[in-house]
């Protein structure tokens, strides 16, 4: 005798079968003990579940006792709304603008921030890089949209066969697009005279001696690096000391202790040094702008000097304006600046009589960081905005990503693992981006890892305050209490963000606390069958 | 919809009454709707969603989107139907959010057994597990597994609402269920009782 399947039984008992089925099934199970029996079998299993699941042994959570309440108070939200787009504008006039002000006139023209940090930044690698990025980028988005719309008709084979057609087609790519040779010293690395790498070269070892020429740009981890060749592309280095004797077609970019530059670079110097100099056989066409404790400009400078330096010494020529942040400047006697010069300084400037200067230092006295000036109506306005600034974020925050929202203000409670992740992130982020922007992955992937890692410092304040306002007021049912206590927790926070000699502190180890509970939330997120398991446990 | 779980006392005509001044803006009538409603919704969400954080979130949520969309409610049909289609909708999206629908959607039917279980062995089963044993091994089953289970067997949705909710195909109700069967079997004999064969079958 034929038996029904399961899935029949299961059908007929559900009374999904059509009349004609559903008859074939009783007449059958009539005379058939073993489909009674498994009909039978699986009516007590439906039973069962139904009371298992209707089995109530769980109280309801006292945070789901009052009724989420939306709209609120309109003159709250408008004065809400009103201060973060205050400190919106703050932020922006404030930080941001100048920035770019100060960029631009240092000779990055780009426009704003995100091209200036596309088009500017330390690896840009030209335009065929970016548009073979873009290209990539959005083919990329291109496949996830279809994915997304044939995602009901996705089956297994489906799935594996578009993987391995677009692993097929990686593999087609033609090679020349991640071209770059690898040199590993033995500690030491020495490219000889006449010799000749045509494409990027990148090169680890304890000492790097370039004396031949290198087509490509250079890309060097060394203690110690001496160009003396001839470098089409750029120099991006990371070294203890890095030497330019040779001519570099390119830009250099150094984050070094030491950088001694000799020979002409034909485009931009970015330096983030202990000591630069810029000797007086060197020359560079287009702009220097430097980060470093001591800064000497003896050679040629064609462009804009852009320079945040604790001593700052020009005895070269300037060919355009030079602005300049820092302790002291020394403009000496063989200067000869064509631009203006602008600083702001703790210290008074010494300048030459013999100077040559088209237009006289317009200079300012920086006040001290710690010399707040807390009489100042202005300083609480200031706080005040940055405020509504935060609360505008956290308000953006809440409303996009809810669900991280939450995880991540969870997350504070966990206080110790917040901390130890967010000491790692704090410093492990940047360090993957840089590697990740000079490997084959690219920039593009780097950039984003950096600016993930601004947006998650900046996040951090929130999240903490948010945590800080359930503490107060006690959990939040729905997304306005959840704001009431974010705007709570993060006027406390600022306030303490304002003690003296504490306030730094405490502003750090919330960055610290916040961006943990960042790392955490996101790793619930990931792995969100340990969580259900645990649950059970 | 056959049947749908019992929450509250309130005649239609009182709860037409309530809707309208919600509807019209009453905070206190939220309140009481709220009341009325929330314990259930958070037992439903605590069924469909892993953690007992996240059906307190989703209650939240979910209320707050029932108080945006009132006015999409069409009163010739249940209140209890629509605010649980809601539910169910969201607590779907959560779980589709976080991507961790391990399982095919067209979930291939060869794959099941077409054979009969031993009946003995599925009704010992039921003998050894309780309530509780059963809501964990719930809890441990894929997503759309224990969805379909919650949305047949808690909420009595018909097989044309797990349809909607879920997004597959009404003929593929039948195999997500079963299939969510004899996953929870299996779940069950690997905690206690060396059942295995009651989920992979006993004879031809």
């Amino acid at each position: 005798m034929n038996h029904f399947d399961e899935m029949t039984c299961l059908l007929y008992l559900e009374g999904q079968l059509d009349a004609d089925h559903a008859e074939g099934v009783r007449t059958h199970a009539a005379g058939c003990a073993d489909c009674r029996g498994l009909l039978r079998a699986l009516q007590t299993e439906s039973v069962w579940l139904r009371e298992s699941l209707e089995a109530d042994d769980e109280s309801v959570p006292a945070r789901l006792v009052q009724a989420p309440q939306h709209g609120g108070a309109p003159w709250g939200w408008i004065s809400a709304l009103g201060l973060s787009a205050g400190g919106a504008y703050t932020v922006w006039s404030g930080f941001i603008e100048p920035w770019r002000a100060q960029a631009a006139q240092a000779g990055f023209t780009q426009g704003n921030l995100l091209t200036m940090l596309f088009f500017s930044g330390a690896f840009w690698k030209g335009w065929d890089a970016m548009r073979s990025l873009m290209e990539f980028l959005a083919i990329g988005t291109l496949g996830l949209v279809v994915m997304w719309l044939l995602r009901r008709h996705l089956r297994r084979s489906t799935a594996l066969a578009v993987v391995m057609g677009a692993l097929a087609l990686m593999a087609a790519l033609p090679p020349s697009a991640a071209a770059a040779e690898q040199r590993r010293g033995d500690p030491n690395y020495t490219l000889a005279a006449g010799e000749v790498v045509h494409t990027d070269l990148i090169v680890s070892a304890d000492s790097t001696r370039i004396d031949g020429d290198v087509e490509g740009d250079l890309i060097t981890f060394s203690r110690s690096v001496t160009v003396n060749g001839h470098i089409k592309g750029d120099i991006i280095a990371f070294s203890q000391e890095l030497r330019v004797n040779g001519p570099v077609d390119g830009n250099v970019r150094a984050f070094v202790q030491n950088l001694q530059l000799y020979g002409t670079v034909a485009h931009n110097v970015l330096a983030w040094a202990g000591d630069v100099n810029l000797d007086q056989d060197g020359k560079v066409n287009g702009t220097l702008t430097a980060g470093s404790g001591h800064l000497e400009v003896n050679g040629k400078l064609v462009g804009d000097l852009l320079a945040f330096s604790g001593d700052v010494d020009i005895n070269g020529q300037l060919g355009r304006n030079a602005r300049i942040r820092g302790g002291h400047l020394t403009i000496g006697s063989r200067a000869e600046i064509a631009g203006q010069t602008t600083a702001l300084l703790r210290q008074t400037p010494d300048v030459s009589t013999s100077a040559k200067m088209a237009s006289p230092l317009d200079w300012t006295l920086a006040k001290h960081g710690s010399e707040t000036s807390y009489s100042s109506g202005r300083y609480y306005l200031h706080q005040i905005l940055k405020w509504g600034a935060s609360f505008l974020f956290g308000l953006v925050l809440l409303f996009v990503v809810p669900g991280f929202f939450f995880d991540a203000v969870k997350a504070c409670s966990k206080t110790a693992p917040a901390i130890g992740f967010g000491v790692l992130f704090l410093f492990a982020i940047p360090i993957a981006a840089v590697i990740v922007c000079i490997t084959v992955v690219g920039l593009g992937v780097g950039i984003s890892a950096m600016m993930f890692w601004a947006i998650a410092i900046y996040a951090a304040q929130v999240l903490v305050g948010a945590w800080l306002g359930e503490k107060i007021l006690g959990e939040a049912a729905g997304a306005g209490a959840a704001l009431g206590r974010l705007a709570l927790g993060l006027a406390i926070l600022r306030a303490l963000g304002m003690l003296p000699y504490l306030g730094g502190w405490i502003s750090f180890v919330v960055v610290i606390w916040g961006m943990g509970a960042v790392a955490l939330a996101i790793y619930k997120n990931m792995r969100p069958q340990a969580a259900a398991v645990a649950a059970v446990v | 919809m056959e049947r749908r779980k019992s929450i509250g006392e309130m005649s239609t005509a009182e709860l037409a009454d309530l809707l309208a001044q919600v509807r019209a803006g009453d905070s206190d009538a939220w309140g009481d709707l709220y009341g009325q409603y929330a314990p259930a919704i958070f037992r439903f969400c605590r069924r469909a969603l892993p953690t007992r954080e996240d059906a307190e979130d989703a209650t939240t949520e979910i209320f707050m989107k029932v108080r945006q969309k009132l006015g999409l409610y069409d009163s010739s049909r249940p209140f209890t139907a629509w605010l649980y289609k809601v539910a169910s909708n969201h607590c779907w999206d959560t779980l589709r959010r976080r991507r961790i629908r391990q399982d095919l959607e067209t979930g291939d039917l060869e794959t099941l057994p077409l054979e009969h279980p031993d009946p003995s062995q599925l009704e010992q089963l039921q003998i050894e597990h309780d309530s509780k044993h059963v809501r964990a091994g719930l809890a441990k089953l894929p997503d759309r597994a224990r969805m379909a289970l919650v949305l047949r067997y808690y909420s009595d949705m018909s097989y044309d609402e797990i349809a909607d909710t879920l997004g597959v195909r009404r003929a593929f109700v039948g195999v997500l269920l079963l299939r969510a069967r004899h996953q929870l079997r299996e779940v069950l004999a690997e905690s206690g009782g060396g059942l295995h064969g009651a989920a992979a079958g006993g004879r031809a």
